[in-house]
């Protein structure tokens, strides 16, 4: 009775691995002729579990949280450096309250750290810039599909809604003689969620370890700025040469596909803001085991 | 995130419904409170001082991907064939030679793919018996050349069949947590290592330190934060020299090596997971404790 029953539980787990069997065949699009599903709005989730992503949530963010935390018995006393806006003073009512003068880039502490504001990678943005492009745009064709084969990402590819794909960066300004508004001139990608973190990984464990002479990303001098908004943006910014691409498995396989291999940028946006953000940022990079070194 | 709250809400490893609570930094108190009633208030300034003491919560993070339950395999491969199904055309002239093994080999793949997805009736392009066993051929001498079939490593290691709660190499899969046993007031009972902290010596300092001597040196630590992850009381009533009792405990990972204990009143140790620290340890110890720990 008994293996029976686990029989049946087994048929009914991998029941959901195969396709339904057809009862009903779907209406068809009376223009295209092609079938529409039963929904109109299918959101597509993740379809396998991400080992970088599991190794984030299980030990990065507990051991990030210890990390960054700054005990604060109570919230510190602002020091009142100009009259505050009174709503109830007749003087002040009605009146335009404006806002507290100068820039606040760079002069912005830290927010506490809460185990629902742990420092997280956002997305990653892939970009690289093709000079043969100015001349004629299709220099471009091979990069496009360089970076797609390393992303596998296209626009709202596979049901998913917010995905841009891979976008063609136009020149914004004019340089003399060189570019104009509007010429595309690279490519770039935003990557998120799963796609993110198996990027991560095989950019860690195939990538870097082949770099030639590649002891890991320069950080800058003791001595720079704390307060300049490169060092307050919570972005960890970097370069791959050109002969970085080929050590991807994905571009590895047929390398030969490609007219020539492209370097390229490689941001890895956090979530992190105020002073000290992009020192946290590398903490959590770090934690994905990218290498940094002092110079 | 919304698909990974939900199935980190379905995984429940644990038996009650404190799957969903994280481990974070908690205080807990120690001891009950009936016996305050009966115990004198502390007289003396002196003994109004607490004892500090630092433990180290010594985590071997996981070295293998966890298995998926049967419900998270099923929503995967639902959400696959959505994903399947709605996927933009891949221009494959691009990446492949006309009539390349390369070529060959992927549309086996992915007709393969496609049939897991959609059915054994779905049939892409038809080719002949004679040439697909060709194609097979080819394609199995290609894979042949590229290493593959090599047998993969087993995910159950030797020590769990053994049961060895010595062995580092045990449930691959969870956080394991370093517990000694050790001689207290006669009484042999399970704890994480600890120590006492020196005059003018830091926490974290005194942490790091203990840990050497209870565990020995021939392993490689490092401890996560300056900051204690928790904190547990024990009042002046409950204690054995009326002094109250404040333990601070430290996460720290162990990247090499193994504990020797050094110590003679050291009688045993073990690599545990949450589930097992809870039957090893005393019940007031796991309440000041279960909060810190992780349940993955």
């Amino acid at each position: 009775m008994s293996a029976q029953a686990g029989a049946v539980a087994r048929r009914n787990v991998t029941r959901f691995g195969r396709a339904p069997p057809v009862t009903k065949n779907l209406r068809k699009n009376p223009r295209t002729l092609l079938p529409q599903p039963h929904v109109k709005n299918l959101l597509v989730r993740d379809i396998a579990p991400c080992r970088i992503m599991d190794h984030y949530y299980n030990t990065l963010q507990d051991d990030l949280m210890y990390m960054t935390y700054v005990h604060q018995a109570a919230p510190p006393k602002q020091r009142q450096i100009r009259l505050t806006f009174d709503p109830n003073d007749p003087y002040a009512r009605n009146r335009y309250n404006p806002p507290v003068g100068g820039s606040q880039v760079g002069r912005k502490p830290a927010p506490l750290v809460t185990p629902e504001d742990v420092i997280r990678l956002e997305r990653i943005q892939i970009h690289t810039m093709v000079k043969e492009a100015i001349g004629s745009r299709n220099n471009l064709l091979p990069a496009i599909m360089a970076i797609r084969a390393l992303t596998g990402e296209t626009y709202q590819g596979g049901g998913r809604h917010s995905n841009d794909g891979i976008q063609i960066v136009k020149a914004r300004k004019s340089v003399g003689g060189w570019l104009r508004p509007g010429v595309p001139v690279g490519v770039k990608v935003d990557l998120k969620g799963p796609a993110m973190y198996d990027f991560l990984g095989t950019l860690v464990d195939f990538v870097l370890p082949r770099i030639r002479d590649f002891p890991g990303f320069i950080l800058p001098p003791a001595s720079s700025s704390v307060n300049s908004p490169n060092a307050v943006s919570g972005v960890v910014s970097f370069g791959l040469p050109p002969a970085a691409m080929g050590f991807f498995p994905q571009i590895e396989v047929n390398q030969d596909s490609y007219p020539k291999m492209f370097g390229m940028h490689i941001h890895l946006v956090t979530n992190a803001t105020g002073l000290g953000a992009q020192n946290r940022a590398r903490a959590l990079v770090s934690g994905f085991q990218i290498p940094f070194i002092k110079k | 995130m919304f698909s990974r709250n939900l199935l980190t809400s379905c995984r429940a490893p644990s038996k009650d419904v404190s799957c969903l609570r994280r481990a974070l930094a908690t205080e807990a108190s120690l001891g009950s409170s009936t016996t305050a009633s009966t115990a004198p208030p502390a007289s003396s300034k002196r003994s109004t001082r607490p004892k500090i003491t630092t433990a180290i919560i010594l985590n071997r993070s996981p070295t293998l991907t966890r298995t998926p339950t049967p419900f998270e395999r099923a929503y995967y491969a639902y959400q696959a064939r959505i994903r399947r199904a709605l996927h933009n055309p891949f221009p494959y002239e691009f990446y492949f030679k006309q009539g390349s093994l390369l070529e060959t080999r992927f549309n086996i793949e992915e007709a393969e793919r496609e049939q897991l997805a959609f059915g054994k009736d779905f049939t892409g392009e038809v080719v002949t018996n004679e040439k697909e066993e060709a194609n097979k051929r080819a394609v199995a001498q290609l894979s042949q050349q590229e290493g593959e079939g090599e047998v993969i490593m087993s995910r159950t290691h030797e020590a769990d069949i053994k049961k060895d709660t010595k062995s580092l190499d045990r449930k691959g899969a969870r956080n394991l947590y370093l517990l000694l046993r050790v001689d207290q007031d006669g009484k042999q009972v399970w704890r994480f290592p600890q120590g006492g902290v020196e005059k003018g010596e830091l926490l974290h300092q005194a942490a790091q330190r203990d840990l050497f001597a209870e565990c020995g040196p021939h392993m490689d630590t490092w401890v996560v934060s300056r900051n204690p992850v928790g904190v547990s009381k024990s009042p002046a009533e409950a204690t054995k020299d009326g002094q109250e009792d404040v333990t601070f405990f430290y996460k720290a990972h162990i990247m090499a090596g193994q504990v020797r204990p050094t110590q003679a009143s050291v009688s045993d140790f073990a690599w545990l997971t949450k589930e097992e620290i809870e039957s090893h340890v005393s019940k007031d110890y796991w309440e000041s404790i279960k909060d810190m720990l992780s349940e993955h």
